[in-house]
């Protein structure tokens, strides 16, 4: 019994790291007032320039900081197309979206001629601790980060003046700048933070989790961590629990069925899938039982225009 | 006697009041449609350019693909007609909603939706337009539910759409295992019996018949207008006295609708069965974002659209096929065509700089 509690828990444990760090990212985005969905697209093509470069240096910590720097770059196009030429945000993070997604399909054939996935890569060595008699929990060191930046956010947003300022240009972008704050450049620098937070999740899926790249990587986990934002009402801390029951989901859709299968001794095919949509579906009753209590910030996703 | 010399003079005079009309509206709505047609060439451009530049680095010749790509895309009109049916129809379940303020990127689990109950409907039935019609109400419940969850319990629809895709496309994934499997082809679903299948210039013209049934229905009823109106402000539909939570509903009906019916064209017109790895659907749903941008919303502009877009499609095919590079460009290149097309306030700037710098400004 504690095993499989243990099993469930390693399952939650890698799955939600990923959702963690993009949600304290769109978090920090959001309080400023911008929206990004292309969070999606973020973890596919940090996720591919991680595996590509850990494939060729050999180093999944190479990895991960290219992939953190594309998840960056990603966010300077963001900022700049939603912040200075005041595109419509959601159209631009669903171009991205879609962009990345050709991309990657464009490199993994160009690399290894392969339509569905690369190689597999090096990954970051986990932590494992033993509790004897063949019953272990793995964590990631990557989730202790995603830990760290969560309270750091939450610390940087509600304790700090700098995070008043930010949250503010999310509020009433007009009283902000009449209060000397540069809209302009706070909402630009978080969408740059916050895309780079998501690519280190977008990273750490290929080098921290899966240990090669395919095109469904991502799998609407990006959508995911947006329901994780949702639930957490805007609160890095809360978005911890957030993206522990989202998590949960993800990490027990793979784990049941193999569980059932030892259990059983049923061999189940078709059925494997039907167990894959249990995170959309719990992602869906989850968010419609809190949706209603939440308080979006004022000015989100409208573009901030100077007089 | 005299009735029946006027009335086809009372047609004619009808017909040139209507293309004095549009002449007129085209007049008044110069800058407008100036503004448009830049939008959408610089669009195109930044996204041809920005694939070019991809292609480049990773060592091929982009006017060499490009002209691969463009001269095999378009060579059979009766294919690209048949394979633009269903982003026709993605196309504007993504910008009919839009028009009711609604944000449908669910399109892709609409059409799987209409795919899987159109196919199971004609193959039982044998009677592929009540499979037309199964894949239209299969599409339109599967797109009522987002309107659903957003209008009672508030959630964005931009999360369920999402959740919604990816459910559909485990579960049809699961049904087509478990319940359809094809008795020859393991690979494959219960295919449409070839005598069966529409043929590829009916396959469009049904998809056309669609687009201008949703065109008249926005632009010359009363509930398209109510629906626009509710789109532009809720508020002001709500002092005029009509509900723009009906209207949320009812563009998601008829935009699902429509996806489920692209769907089934598509088995029914196309492809004749499903894949277990999904490829013959996939992605179709989500083109139509880019289609429904690329025909601004329109209906008659998508038309064009997604026979723009359906070339994109066959041409990659054809560049794999002589130049050996990757056939999947369609995607990379609407993405950036996507972005361009977010940047209105960019390109009116532009205009505004070119009209200053020849000294005119009026």
């Amino acid at each position: 019994m504690i095993d499989v509690v243990l099993d469930l828990l390693t399952n939650t444990f890698y799955m939600m790291t990923p959702l963690l760090l993009a949600a304290v990212g769109e978090i920090i985005v959001e309080k400023s007032g911008v929206v990004n969905i292309g969070i999606e697209g973020i973890f596919l093509l940090s996720s591919l320039s991680a595996a590509v470069s850990t494939f060729f240096t050999g180093n999944p910590y190479i990895g991960l900081l290219v992939g953190t720097i594309i998840g960056l770059l990603s966010g300077v196009l963001h900022g700049f197309v939603s912040v200075y030429l005041r595109g419509d945000q959601i159209i631009a993070g669903v171009g991205y979206n879609s962009f990345a997604y050709g991309i990657s399909i464009l490199t993994l054939i160009y690399l290894w001629g392969d339509y569905s996935g690369s190689p597999t890569v090096p990954k970051i060595p986990v932590i494992i601790i033993n509790f004897g008699g063949g019953v272990s929990l793995t964590i990631t060191p990557i989730l202790a980060l995603a830990l760290i930046i969560a309270v750091l956010a939450w610390w940087y947003l509600e304790k700090t003046s700098w995070g008043l300022k930010l949250r503010a240009c999310g509020e009433d972008p007009r009283a902000a700048e009449a209060m000397g704050v540069n809209v302009f450049r706070t909402r630009f620098y978080a969408t740059i933070i916050g895309a780079g937070l998501a690519g280190i999740g977008g990273a750490y899926l290929s080098i921290g989790w899966l240990g090669s790249f395919t095109r469904t990587i991502s799998a609407g986990r990006g959508f995911i961590a947006l329901a994780t934002v949702a639930f957490s009402n805007w609160n890095p801390l809360l978005a911890i629990l957030g993206a522990f029951v989202f998590g949960f989901a993800d990490g027990a859709s793979t784990y049941l069925p193999i569980l059932l299968q030892k259990i059983t001794g049923v061999q189940y095919t078709a059925e494997s899938y039907l167990f894959l949509t249990i995170p959309y579906i719990t992602t869906l009753f989850v968010v419609s039982l809190i949706m209603k209590r939440i308080r979006l910030p004022r000015a989100l996703g409208k573009p901030y225009i100077k007089e | 006697m005299s009735n029946v010399e006027s009335l086809p003079r009372r047609i004619l005079q009808s017909i040139i009041g209507f293309v004095r009309g549009w002449i007129e509206s085209v007049r008044v709505k110069k800058r407008d449609y100036l503004v448009a047609a830049v939008e959408l060439i610089l669009a195109g451009l930044t996204g041809f350019l920005v694939a070019g530049i991809v292609l480049l680095v990773m060592g091929y010749d982009p006017i060499w693909i490009y002209s691969v790509l463009f001269r095999y895309g378009y060579s059979s009109p009766g294919y690209l007609g048949a394979r633009s049916a269903a982003l026709m129809m993605t196309g504007l379940a993504f910008s009919i909603p839009i028009l009711a303020g609604v944000f449908n990127i669910g399109g892709e689990s609409q059409l799987y939706l209409g795919a899987l109950t159109g196919l199971v409907i004609a193959y039982y039935t044998g009677n592929i337009w009540l499979g037309l019609i199964a894949g239209f109400i299969g599409g339109a419940a599967w797109g009522l539910l987002i309107a659903a969850l957003r209008v009672y319990r508030g959630i964005n629809e931009v999360i369920t759409a999402i959740m919604l895709n990816w459910t559909a496309y485990y579960l049809i994934i699961y049904i087509i295992l478990k319940y359809l499997p094809n008795p020859t082809q393991s690979h494959l679903s219960i295919q449409i019996p070839e005598n069966m299948m529409l043929s590829y210039s009916s396959t469009f013209w049904l998809a056309v018949l669609g687009a201008v049934i949703a065109y008249i229905l926005l632009y010359y009823t009363d509930l398209g207008y109510k629906m626009r109106i509710a789109g532009l402000s809720p508020r002001t539909a709500v002092y005029a006295g009509f509900n723009p939570r009906k209207a949320i509903l009812f563009s998601m009906l008829l935009g699902g609708g429509l996806a489920g019916y692209g769907g089934a064209l598509h088995i029914i017109g196309v492809a004749s069965a499903f894949d277990t790895t999904m490829s013959t659907v996939f992605g179709l749903g989500f083109a139509g974002i880019g289609v429904g941008l690329l025909g601004r919303n329109h209906p008659i502009g998508i038309i064009f659209a997604s026979v723009f877009y359906a070339g994109l499609i066959i041409g990659g095919q054809f560049v794999e096929l002589y130049t050996g590079a990757p056939p999947y460009l369609s995607d990379t290149i609407i993405g950036i065509i996507v972005i361009a097309l977010a940047i209105p306030y960019a390109y009116r700037m532009m205009i505004n700089y070119i009209t200053l710098l020849r000294g005119g400004g009026k």
